[in-house]
Formats: C-alpha cells, sequence, structure tokens
C-alpha cells in the first residue's frame, strides 16, 4: 500500500471526527438505554477517534512542511538579495553624493574658475561611468 | 531641462554629459513606489500572526482538561510532534514577512537618508559666494533631479528583479500556509470544540447523573464560554487566512504587471488590492486581540 498523501491524511482526519461526533450524537440520543459503564465506554471511544483526528492533522502537516522547503528555501535566498541590495544602494547613493557634489562644482566653473574646469569635468565623467556601468552590470 | 543647464551655465562636455545621463534616466526619473511601499509594508505586519502556531501547537494541552488522565500521554506525545513543526511554522510566516521588509525596503529606498545629504548640498551651496542666487537654485534643483532620477531607476530595476524571482517560490509558500491552516488547523480546532463539547455534555446528560437545574445551567454556560473560545480561534485562522489570500493576490498582480512599476497607473490600480488587503487585517485584528 502507498504512503498516505496529506490530502488522504486530512480527509481520514476529518472522516475520523464526523465519525466521533455521529457517534456522540447517537449516545446522546439514545442515553435513556445506555448503563452508566456503556456511556462511558462510547465516550472512550469517541476520545480516541478525536484524538487519532488530531494526530493524522499533525501528520500531514508535517508532509506540508517538508514538501514546502524548496519553495522556502528559494524565497528566503530572494529576501537575501534584497538585502544585499539594499546595502548597494547604500554605496550607489555614495555615488550620487558625488555626482552631485561635481554638479555643484560645475557651478563652480560658470562662475569663472577656470583652474578648475578639467579636473571637475573628468570627475564629472567618472561618477556618470561608474553609474551607467553599475546600472549596466545590474540589469545584465 | 536644457534650460536649467543653461541658467546654470554649464556648457560643452559637461553639460551633453548631464543631457545623456538625464535622457538615459529620464523615463523613470518622476518614479513613485508609494503603493508598493504600502503594500509591502501592510503585508509585512500582517503576515506574521503567531498566535496561529502558538494555538496550535498549545492545543493538546489545552485538551486535557476535557479527557480522562489515560489520555493524557497520547496528547503529550501528540504535543511533542508538534513541538517540532513549530520553528517550520513559524520560518513560513517570518519568511513572508522578511520578504515584504526587503521589497518595503526598495519601495521606499531610504529617500529621508538621500535627502539629508541634499540639504549637506544646498547648504554648500549657500556658502558658494561665487553663484548668484538663480544659480545656486538651478544647480541645487539639478543635483536633487539627478540624485532621485538615478536612485528610482535602480531601485525600480531591483524591484522587478526581486518580484520576478520571488513571485512562484513566495506564491507556493503561501499556498502551502493556507492548506496547512484551512486543511489542519481549522478542522483541528473543530476536533476541540467537538471534545469540549462531549466533556459538558457528560457532565449534564451521563446516565444516572442527578437533574440539578442550577448544575445545568452552569454547565450549559462553561459550555458556552468553551465553545466561543475555540470559535474565536477558528475565526482568527480563517481571517488569517483571507489576509494571506489577498497578500498573495496583490503580489501576483504586481508580478503580472511588474514592467509599469513606477507608473503612476499601475498605482491606482494597486490601490484596489491595498484597500482589500488592509480590510482583511483589520477584520484579523478584531479577533486577535
Amino acid at each position: 500500500m502507498e504512503k498516505l498523501t496529506a490530502d488522504d491524511a486530512f480527509e481520514l482526519g476529518n472522516q475520523f471526527r464526523d465519525a466521533a461526533i455521529a457517534l456522540r450524537d447517537w449516545r446522546i440520543d439514545n442515553r435513556g438505554s445506555l448503563s452508566r459503564s456503556q456511556w462511558d465506554e462510547l465516550d472512550e471511544r469517541e476520545i480516541t477517534l478525536l484524538n487519532t483526528a488530531s494526530s493524522l492533522y499533525t501528520g500531514a502537516i508535517g508532509l506540508i512542511l517538508r514538501d514546502s522547503q524548496a519553495s522556502l528555501a528559494r524565497l528566503q535566498s530572494s529576501v537575501e538579495n534584497a538585502k544585499s541590495t539594499i546595502k548597494h544602494i547604500a554605496k550607489f547613493k555614495q555615488a550620487l553624493d558625488l555626482a552631485s557634489a561635481l554638479v555643484l562644482f560645475a557651478g563652480a566653473v560658470t562662475s569663472g574658475n577656470a583652474a578648475g574646469i578639467p579636473a571637475a569635468i573628468v570627475a564629472l565623467e567618472d561618477a556618470a561611468s561608474a553609474i551607467v556601468n553599475s546600472a549596466g552590470s545590474e540589469s545584465s | 531641462m536644457a534650460r536649467i543647464l543653461r541658467t546654470t551655465g554649464i556648457t560643452g562636455r559637461t553639460r551633453l554629459l548631464l543631457s545623456v545621463l538625464f535622457l538615459a534616466i529620464g523615463a523613470s526619473g518622476c518614479a513613485s513606489f508609494k503603493e508598493v511601499t504600502a503594500f509591502a509594508s501592510l503585508s509585512g505586519n500582517a503576515a506574521g500572526y503567531q498566535a496561529l502556531t502558538r494555538d496550535y501547537v498549545g492545543a493538546l494541552e489545552r485538551r486535557k482538561q476535557y479527557q480522562p488522565p489515560k489520555f493524557h500521554g497520547e496528547l503529550e506525545a501528540l504535543t511533542m510532534r508538534r513541538e517540532a513543526q513549530r520553528s517550520s511554522l513559524d520560518v513560513l510566516q517570518q519568511t513572508v514577512a522578511d520578504y515584504m521588509q526587503g521589497l518595503g525596503s526598495l519601495a521606499s529606498g531610504e529617500i529621508r537618508t538621500f535627502d539629508r545629504s541634499l540639504k549637506d548640498l544646498s547648504a554648500s551651496l549657500n556658502e558658494a559666494t561665487l553663484l548668484d542666487r538663480n544659480e545656486k537654485q538651478a544647480v541645487g534643483a539639478l543635483s536633487t533631479l539627478l540624485a532621485r532620477s538615478v536612485t528610482a531607476l535602480y531601485r525600480q530595476h531591483e524591484m522587478k528583479k526581486l518580484i520576478r524571482d520571488g513571485n512562484q517560490p513566495l506564491q507556493e509558500v503561501m499556498k502551502a500556509t493556507r492548506k496547512i491552516i484551512k486543511s489542519g488547523i481549522i478542522p483541528d480546532l473543530r476536533v476541540e470544540s467537538a471534545m469540549a463539547g462531549r466533556y459538558y455534555d457528560n457532565f449534564m446528560l451521563a446516565p444516572d447523573n442527578p437533574v440539578e437545574p442550577v448544575a445545568i445551567a452552569l454547565g450549559k454556560e462553561a459550555k458556552a464560554e468553551a465553545l466561543g473560545r475555540i470559535e474565536s480561534r477558528i475565526q482568527g485562522a480563517q481571517r488569517y487566512d483571507a489576509v494571506l489570500e489577498k497578500i498573495a493576490a496583490g503580489h501576483q498582480y504586481l508580478y503580472d504587471n511588474r514592467d509599469m512599476l513606477g507608473n503612476d497607473e499601475l498605482g491606482r490600480q494597486f490601490k484596489q488590492h491595498i484597500s482589500e488587503l488592509r480590510a482583511a487585517y483589520r477584520n484579523l485584528l478584531d479577533v486577535a486581540r
């Protein structure tokens, strides 16, 4: 016989639970004709059925947890990537701060500070290249 | 853009370089991810419902009071099996919450931190005595725009990648969690309800028990209270399942429309998903309190 699947176990659990409830209904409907010991004996059978249902649900949940490990690992890997990306943004911002500072330099250049012009342009080119390269390598 | 550059007096290679950079990033320059931020933040909070695991593992201990001592050993063994599942169940919830936190961080992009550095830039500009007032304003505006645009482009790209790679495992994890709730935890709580019901019925209806009206009334009251507590747990699980359904649907929508991230139209359409998730979460909080 093949092993129970999670769905089989859930369904069996439901059946045991419903059987226990049906037995209880019968026991109450027929209580006038039952002795105390018969009543107690049936009650214990019901308890056993209900506990068995719980045991089956526990087993089925274990099967689902086991089967979901691969998806869970992939999702955790995505989370790790997101965290690493966020760290990268912090570095990226430093590059942007540099670019912003260079625009400020460009402003200074327009004010007639001729000595600073070549250095400002080279620095701005470097900063822009770093940004473009960074975006390019991320999209590849 | 050209006007800003002209105003600042930036010319030649610098101007060309800036123009090209702006053209490259212009498409996403004004992108807003506030709906994604809201969805991720709400999902991150709603995904963690610790009562679910706590109730599931603690169920057998609660049921001892409804069963003769001869069954207690069996209940303790079952508790141990559930204890072994506790961390896996918690990880399912925590991973979804972590994922949403990551998505939310990308969407929000820590703009406040960045704007602080731009404020420093403004301060530096004010100290740049060689620039006149208009030039300072233009250079400041240009820097802010540049910085925000490039950050938005980068965030948009990373969000797309995260949503694309994360959707399938996220949907599978959500599906597994929802199955555990709907097919395992809720039916198990119905077992608890049957167990408690029979305990109080025995107390009131067992053969040879003397008919004591006061005792019967107390028994009915205690039964209603016990069943009410279990019903609250069932409702909590059902409403948590509804929350997960909304999170899964919202993320699927983002995945299906990931190429429109940052687009205002997507933001408007996505608001409906956020509203539904918020309503489901509010319902959960109503029973979780």
